[in-house]
């Protein structure tokens, strides 16, 4: 939606070449650590969107995104575990079920702006933490461990409908893209669409927004269900990956945290921001945490902490602010050849 | 006919009453000045018609409605918007985009949207700043943007806080031409300014204010002459030199 | 009334001052600059091993060295304020959380760096020593004397906060920065050096409930997280900015911490889910909290 738009050819041919790369890679590079890098990629990536659509778009900050993260991976695990239920079924549970949560929290909790906001969202987290970790029927703070598919002689096998693949992480690589696909494509009809327009004019200043009649709570609200459906998915995604969930991991502050950090580094906000927070961060983190992290001496966090210092201090618009630094001031007043509105048309219909 | 009514508003902030017991009526198609020194209400007025406040006291009609206390966004939709004294251009919008959001109140659809904007912005002379970010206009151009941005949810009746103030003289005749022009649309316009000289020639009928009272309503000649108002604005020495 | 009612009692409004202290640095950096510290458990973390290192390499005793503490922590405030956070000042708000939370986790990650995850205590500390390390109240209650002490200097500490603020010179200039930055810069009140006091102050009284911490409590690099979590929970809940706010919402938490699961019949480990819904409940009636201004 913004002006910072490249022509549309242009746009399409980057789209495709990106989306070439993350599709080929994968077979070309036949490697365990390379693909669990994507999928963490992936996970992250569509994670920070999701964030976006609530954070960046419509400027509500949430420091507890992990809870419908949470919400996604233990209804469909326990689905699993205690109804043999195919993690597909439990992934639509899950999003109806972020979806009330974020129907019930969303009204009051948005009354509430700036820190007040970013705190509320902290506590609801840090609650569902402390129960989860305390109900033995969810599995407590020891977590559940998922089941392992296996074929008529007891071997663990691949299984499209129960969601697991115990050959090769090959398959786990393209469903992380696909989610990332989908909540991308969600993110970019939200921007392209009057919601986009409202949630951006709620973050620019919500008084004048709802002036001219943006029904400023019910924007809010369709952000948070969008963000926690989205969120919940992913989480449904990232138990059948490890095969295990436990309360720390999946509602702990320090995943809400690491959520809006690769939104935030990419550029809050911005469409590819939370795409590009993650291809730079996450590759980032693995690195430093096998090169650096052995034998838990958490040097490879004292590194990461530094370099959250230094991005808010050198580069607080984040990454796809970059180019603006280096552009020379002239764009301000001249008005562009081609207006970009007529571009995103351009491309949705195409 | 009666577009909007005002019964007995009073708006009480703990001990201070900025609006007391304000009763007044617009009919369709007019102007109505509201004038006041500093400090006479006139703002919180705008605000407590437009859903920003809670009145204490008091009944807003529109259309025949009632609307007291009803949230801005249904008041704008039902064809009543205001603007700011204070301007709040969204800023990191483009002008285009500003009045867009303004637009989709009455459509969803992105191609009609941006035709019900670039008319409003062709009409309110804006056309040339359409791609600059609401953060980098001037003051005058903020000003009309506010003004084209509340065009664009097709209003029934438009109230403008002080559009002209802050203005040089050029500009402020370029505003009076448009609001003119928005009257012969057919658009009924609540019209707030304290510079007098402004005012007076643009509205059909003069409201005026003084330390949240209701002083004076009438013609703008009969308000020129009335005593009370002559004091409230340049101080009781004039009218009655002691 | 029960005993272990009283008990809970007057545990709970124990650590509910030490709570209210921490919070009241926390408080005071966010009414000043409208910042939120999220650094501020680690600043605790950084004042406790500090007691323990004095302790372990010199025997001195974690009251002893509580000015010393308190010193070094006021200069971390300072350095905070010079090397970060001036930096962020005009950044946007989601730069200046991260900002602080790198330093946070910065200074955590460093601690088990240069320390290990590991657990410390200081053995028999002087306190743990004076009347056999507790005083009977009555049958069946008792007070730990350094639980004792260590809320009596909190309160102190938060007394002299207070004075500071409110009766100096130097109060009035923080608290005209606090109000209008720029008006203060025209009456010759430069902004700069209140946010330098302002931030070590604030972290001097973490420091000085670190060093009361440090004779009772364990001693690892993330044992500030709980306290931080529950002092933004106490700042929100007793309104950004407003110090009486810091001080009735951290003894509430205190209070709420271990009184409410002993009342209502839930298992202690659920102690802070219901610490964040009293703090959840509270700003859905007030959303600037209890004594906040906005």
């Amino acid at each position: 939606m913004l002006d910072r738009r490249l022509p549309a050819p242009l746009t399409l041919t980057a789209l495709a070449v990106v989306i070439g790369i993350l599709v080929t890679t994968p077979l070309l590079i036949n490697n365990n650590v390379f693909h669990h890098t994507l999928i963490l990629i992936g996970i992250y990536a569509a994670l920070a969107q999701a964030w976006n659509i609530l954070g960046g778009f419509a400027g509500q900050i949430s420091l507890g995104n992990a809870i419908f993260f949470g919400i996604g991976a233990y209804t469909s695990s326990l689905l699993l575990v205690r109804a043999q239920l195919s993690p597909w079924l439990g992934a639509l549970a899950g999003m109806a079920l972020a979806m009330v949560l974020a129907l019930l929290i969303g009204y009051p909790v948005f009354r509430l702006a700036g820190h007040y906001l970013a705190i509320a969202t902290i506590a609801l987290a840090e609650i569902a933490l402390v129960v989860f970790q305390n109900l033995e029927f969810v599995g407590g703070a020891a977590g559940i461990s998922l089941p392992i598919t296996r074929d008529m002689q007891g071997r663990p096998t691949d299984s499209w409908w129960m969601l697991q693949f115990n050959s090769s992480k090959l398959p786990y690589v393209y469903l992380a893209l696909g989610v990332l696909g989908v909540v991308q494509v969600v993110a970019t009809l939200l921007d392209r669409s009057w919601i986009g327009f409202f949630l951006r004019a709620i973050k620019n200043d919500q008084t004048a927004a709802a002036a001219i009649g943006v029904p400023v709570a019910r924007y809010k609200l369709i952000a948070l269900l969008i963000s926690s459906a989205c969120t919940a998915l992913i989480g449904t995604f990232y138990a059948q990956y490890l095969l295990f969930v436990d309360p720390e991991t999946v509602f702990g502050l320090s995943l809400s945290v690491l959520i809006a950090l690769v939104a935030i580094l990419g550029g809050a906000g911005s469409l590819w921001g939370p795409f590009l927070g993650a291809v730079v961060l996450i590759p980032l983190a693995e690195a430093t945490r096998s090169q650096l992290g052995g034998r838990g001496t958490a040097f490879d966090l004292v590194i990461y902490g530094l370099l959250i210092m230094v991005i808010a201090v050198f580069q607080p618009a984040g990454l796809t602010g970059l180019p603006e630094r280096f552009r020379p001031r002239q764009r301000t007043s001249v008005a562009p050849a081609a207006p970009a509105d007529t571009q995103m048309e351009e491309s949705l219909r195409s | 006919m009666s577009l909007l009514e005002v019964t007995d508003l009073t708006m009480a902030f703990g001990g201070l009453v900025a609006n007391d017991r304000i009763s007044f009526t617009l009919h369709e198609g007019e102007v109505l000045g509201v004038i006041g020194p500093n400090g006479a209400g006139k703002t919180t007025l705008f605000a407590c018609i437009a859903g920003f406040l809670k009145p204490t006291r008091g009944q807003v009609r529109f259309a025949g409605e009632d609307i007291t206390g009803m949230r801005p966004d249904r008041i704008c939709r039902r064809g009543l918007v205001r603007t700011f004294q204070i301007v709040r251009a969204l800023p990191d919008l483009t002008v285009l985009q500003n009045v867009m959001v303004g637009a989709f109140l009455r459509t969803h659809a992105m191609r009609e949207a941006r035709q019900i904007a670039e008319e409003v912005l062709a009409f309110t002379g804006l056309e040339a700043r359409a791609h600059t970010p609401g953060k980098n206009l001037t003051i005058a151009d903020k000003k009309r943007l506010e003004v084209a941005r509340a065009l664009a949810t097709q209003p029934r009746l438009l109230m403008l806080d002080e559009v002209m103030s802050g203005l040089n003289a050029q500009e402020r005749q370029q505003a009076v031409t448009l609001v003119r022009a928005i009257q012969r649309r057919g658009i009924s316009i609540l019209l707030i300014e304290h510079i007098m000289d402004v005012l007076l020639p643009l509205s059909n009928r003069v409201l005026v204010l003084n330390y949240g009272k209701k002083i004076a309503e009438g013609s703008p000649d009969s308000i020129t002459r009335n005593p009370e108002v002559i004091a409230a604005y340049l101080g009781s020495s004039y009218a009655s030199p002691s | 009334m029960d005993a272990t009612i009283v008990q809970a009692v007057l545990s709970g409004a124990l650590i509910g001052m030490i709570y209210a202290l921490i919070a009241a640095g926390l408080s005071l950096i966010f009414g000043l600059m409208e910042i939120v510290n999220f650094a501020h458990g680690e600043f605790l973390m950084l004042a406790m091993f500090s007691s323990f290192w004095m302790w372990e390499l010199w025997r001195l005793d974690p009251l002893a060295s509580l000015p010393i503490t308190a010193a070094l922590m006021f200069g971390v405030g300072v350095l905070t304020n010079r090397l970060l956070v001036m930096r962020v000042l005009n950044a946007p708000a989601l730069a200046q959380i991260f900002a602080t939370f790198g330093l946070g986790l910065f200074l955590r990650a460093s601690a088990q760096y240069l320390w290990t995850a590991d657990f410390r205590a200081i053995q028999d500390p002087f306190l743990s020593r004076v009347a056999g390390g507790r005083i009977a109240l009555g049958r069946d209650v008792f007070i730990g004397v350094p639980q004792l002490v260590a809320a009596v200097i909190a309160a102190v500490a938060f007394a002299l906060l207070g004075l500071l603020i409110r009766r100096t010179r130097l109060g009035l200039a923080l608290q005209a920065v606090a109000e209008d930055r720029s008006t203060a810069a025209l009456m010759g009140i430069p902004a700069g050096r209140m946010f330098d006091l302002g931030w070590g102050i604030a972290a001097a009284c973490v420091g000085i409930a670190g060093a009361v911490l440090a004779s009772f409590y364990y001693i690892y690099p993330s044992v500030g997280v709980t306290f931080a979590l529950l002092a933004y929970i106490i700042v929100a809940l007793g309104g950004f900015g407003s110090i009486t706010g810091a001080l009735i919402a951290g003894i509430m938490v205190g209070l709420v911490e271990i009184v409410a699961p002993l009342l209502l019949g839930i298992p202690p480990a659920y102690k802070y889910a219901l610490v964040f819904t009293l703090y959840l409940l509270v700003v859905l009636v007030r959303p600037q909290g209890l004594f906040g201004r906005y």
